[in-house]
């Protein structure tokens, strides 16, 4: 069990106590369980074998006046090795800027790719992509500020910048007050009455792997042996927040597409989305031909309105550092989902996941699983929050 | 980070200094997108959806969100009928002319007295709205209660064109008034009928007509009808002969079709709202529309 609450959090949650004595209405709460079984580990994360809850989350958020929303999410997940908690959001956010900006501060999910920001239980498949498990840490939050303008334009075309601490990134030896920093834009639309589409393209600049630099780094000269161990457990935790294949530069590329038949997605609703993610710059001895990449492609069918299916396959080629130079490892993962909601506020998931180990080194991707099956179970209660496109 | 906090804010003051052109509404459903067009004749109106849309399963697409970017005005049903969008619109949006609490959102739910309005506790699942079925502008006296609002809300935000505003209102509500009075006399004997509904959709103009409603093809309102429940239904449908089985032109007419047949009832399928496209623009096109529609197949029994 850890619990952490970071300063700005602190800070926010104190902003927030004094105006809600000027507000008169209530907080929305919602409640949300995902509980799950898996019959194997995979590589690169994603649940733990066994029974467990992942993601179970209890968030509450309060409007301010016409001023703010505030927003606390904690996030419990257990499974049959061990029981986490942590605050996942804590944040205010502006709703009275002009010139369509937003701003928030706090800790929020960074708004980088497609995925990132929104809440893992609103997936179509019970884990995140290998790039998101790779590169992310699952989904990336930390604590900062960000700024988001929608512009007033007749396509819609949005920019944001962020800032943050980089202390969720991973486990670092120094202390930067602008660990990371983001920027990103989507552009989106309607094509005809049925279609509609999203692009975007954002960057995150992990500044914690600057000189002075990494605890991973650190491990590699001292201990070489104790930091790939290390590697291997990481792995099986189905939650490791930090990122576990990290680079100076990240660049990410994303684009989904939906149809419905006349936009009447109640019925019917096919979704394609992809990513790509290039992280260059992994450590100081890296050479400018060494990065990680990766990529996903997913297609999701509601094909009645309690009914989905889905296919997801993607890829990581990964250079796993060795004193000054880097050995490659790559490795692909094919995914199968059937889903019911017996009601809006229940989900049950059937996935099958398959991975293949292209290439390897020093078995850090040995753990990969030739067949996977989790079932999963979602419910939520109280106020439901609408999801995002 | 300096640079682009700089060049973001920077960016953000030009556009702020940007003049406003015409008046601008965003309309969540076209029965209101219909009306503002009614009582705002200069504005520019938009209706986020349309007649073959389950309005409760809309999603926060990025089209929608920069209209509402740039709306004046919003208005909605709701009394939740739009929980599952138009807050992350509102969010994503970012107009602090739009959001919950300012005069530039209106619902309509706010504006009259909803019906069946129902108690929930946090652990209800069900999909219900406590705060009643959002579906009034389908009862002709609570759509000029809205319409008497929204007038008010034009003339409060856009004060300059009041006179514009007042006239729209006063003739719209004359000809309306007499629209009513037609309709009651036109609709006199549906009163009494009998219909088998799916969803509540539907239930204003059920009461205003006088129509009862003897079952719901839903198990429960929002849960998809399900094969039991239909089949509980057949030996009711047969034994109170109702006028017709009614579904909205946003639902699958599959349940309708299949208890229609296994008891030879007629199935309706009726637009729940305007469809500009089917010469269907004003509301009271809409309801001569409904009220004829059930009167011919009264007429073929």
């Amino acid at each position: 069990m850890r619990i952490r609450v970071l300063k700005p959090a602190l800070l926010t949650l104190a902003v927030a106590s004094v105006s809600a004595q000027a507000a008169d209405q209530y907080p929305n709460v919602s409640l949300t369980v995902d509980a799950y079984h898996k019959s194997d580990n995979t590589a690169l994360g994603g649940r733990h074998e066994g029974w467990g809850l992942s993601h179970t989350e209890l968030s509450v958020s309060q409007r301010f006046g016409n001023l703010f929303d505030g927003t606390i999410t904690a996030v419990g997940e257990a499974n049959e090795e061990e029981t986490e908690f942590n605050f996942e959001e804590v944040y205010l956010q502006t709703l009275a800027l002009p010139a369509g900006m937003t701003l928030r501060a706090g800790r929020f999910l960074s708004d980088i790719g497609y995925l990132n920001g929104q809440h893992p239980h609103a997936d179509s498949f019970t884990e995140r992509p290998l790039i998101y498990r790779s590169f992310l840490g699952g989904h990336y939050y930390d604590d900062g500020i960000g700024l988001n303008v929608v512009m007033p334009t007749e396509l819609y075309w949005r920019v944001g910048a962020e800032a943050f601490t980089g202390d969720e990134l991973g486990e670092f030896d120094h202390d930067r007050t602008i660990g990371a920093w983001t920027v990103s834009s989507k552009v989106g639309g309607d094509i005809g009455a049925s279609q509609s589409w999203q692009a975007g393209v954002s960057y995150l600049r992990n500044r914690m792997l600057d000189q002075g630099g990494a605890h991973e780094e650190h491990a590699h000269d001292e201990h070489e042996h104790e930091h790939e161990h290390e590697h291997e457990d990481d792995a099986h935790h189905g939650h490791s927040h930090g990122a576990e294949y990290a680079g100076k530069h990240l660049y990410l590329a994303d684009i989904v597409w939906k149809w419905s038949p006349q936009g009447n997605n109640r019925g019917q609703q096919l979704t394609l989305s992809g990513e790509y993610i290039r992280a260059t710059d992994p450590n100081e001895s890296a050479a400018s031909s060494d990065y990680h990449e990766g990529w996903y492609g997913s297609a999701v069918y509601r094909f009645s309105p309690q009914w989905s299916a889905g296919i997801r396959h993607g890829r990581v080629d990964l250079q796993m550092g060795h004193d000054d130079h880097f050995h490659e490892a790559s490795m692909t993962e094919s995914t199968l989902m059937l889903a019911w909601n017996p009601t809006h506020t229940q989900t049950v998931r059937l996935q099958y996941a398959h991975q293949d180990v292209r290439k390897d080194w020093q078995d850090t991707l040995s753990d990969s699983a030739d067949n996977a099956l989790t079932l999963q179970y979602i419910i939520s209660f109280g106020a439901h929050d609408a999801h995002a496109f | 980070m300096r640079t682009p906090f700089k060049a973001a804010s920077l960016l953000g003051l030009a556009l702020a200094a940007n003049p406003a052109s015409a008046f601008s509404i965003f309309a969540c459903e076209p029965e209101w997108a219909g009306l503002a067009q009614q009582l705002a004749p200069q504005a520019s109106v938009f209706s986020a959806t349309h007649a073959y849309q389950d309005p409760h399963y809309i999603e926060a697409r990025p089209s929608l969100i920069s209209k509402l970017r740039g709306a004046d005005l919003a208005i909605c049903s709701g009394a939740e009928l739009e929980a599952g969008w138009l807050p992350a619109l509102q969010q994503r949006a970012a107009n602090p002319k739009v959001q919950t609490g300012r005069p530039g959102l209106l619902f309509a739910a706010e504006q009259v007295e909803t019906i069946d309005q129902t108690e929930t506790g946090f652990f209800d699942t069900a999909h219900v709205h406590p705060e009643g079925n959002p579906h009034l502008h389908l009862d002709p006296e609570r759509l000029a209660l809205v319409a008497q609002s929204l007038s008010q809300r034009l003339i409060d935000l856009d004060p300059e064109n009041a006179q514009t505003y007042q006239r729209a209102q006063s003739a719209w509500e004359e000809s309306w008034q007499q629209n009513i009075e037609r309709w009651r006399t036109q609709a006199a004997p549906l009163k009494g009928e009998r219909v088998l509904a799916q969803h509540t959709t539907f239930d204003y103009l059920w009461r205003s007509l006088g129509i009862e409603v003897i079952a719901d093809l839903e198990p429960k309102p929002g849960v998809p009808p399900t094969t039991a429940h239909l089949a509980s239904l057949i030996d009711k449908v047969e034994e109170e002969a109702p006028l017709a089985i009614v579904h909205a032109w946003y639902q699958a007419p599959q349940s309708a079709e299949w208890l229609g047949e296994k008891t030879a009832t007629p199935v309706l399928s009726l637009p729940s709202t305007l469809t500009p496209e089917q010469q269907i623009e004003r509301p009271e096109q809409l309801f001569d529309h409904l009220i004829s529609a059930l009167l011919e197949l009264q007429g073929e029994r």
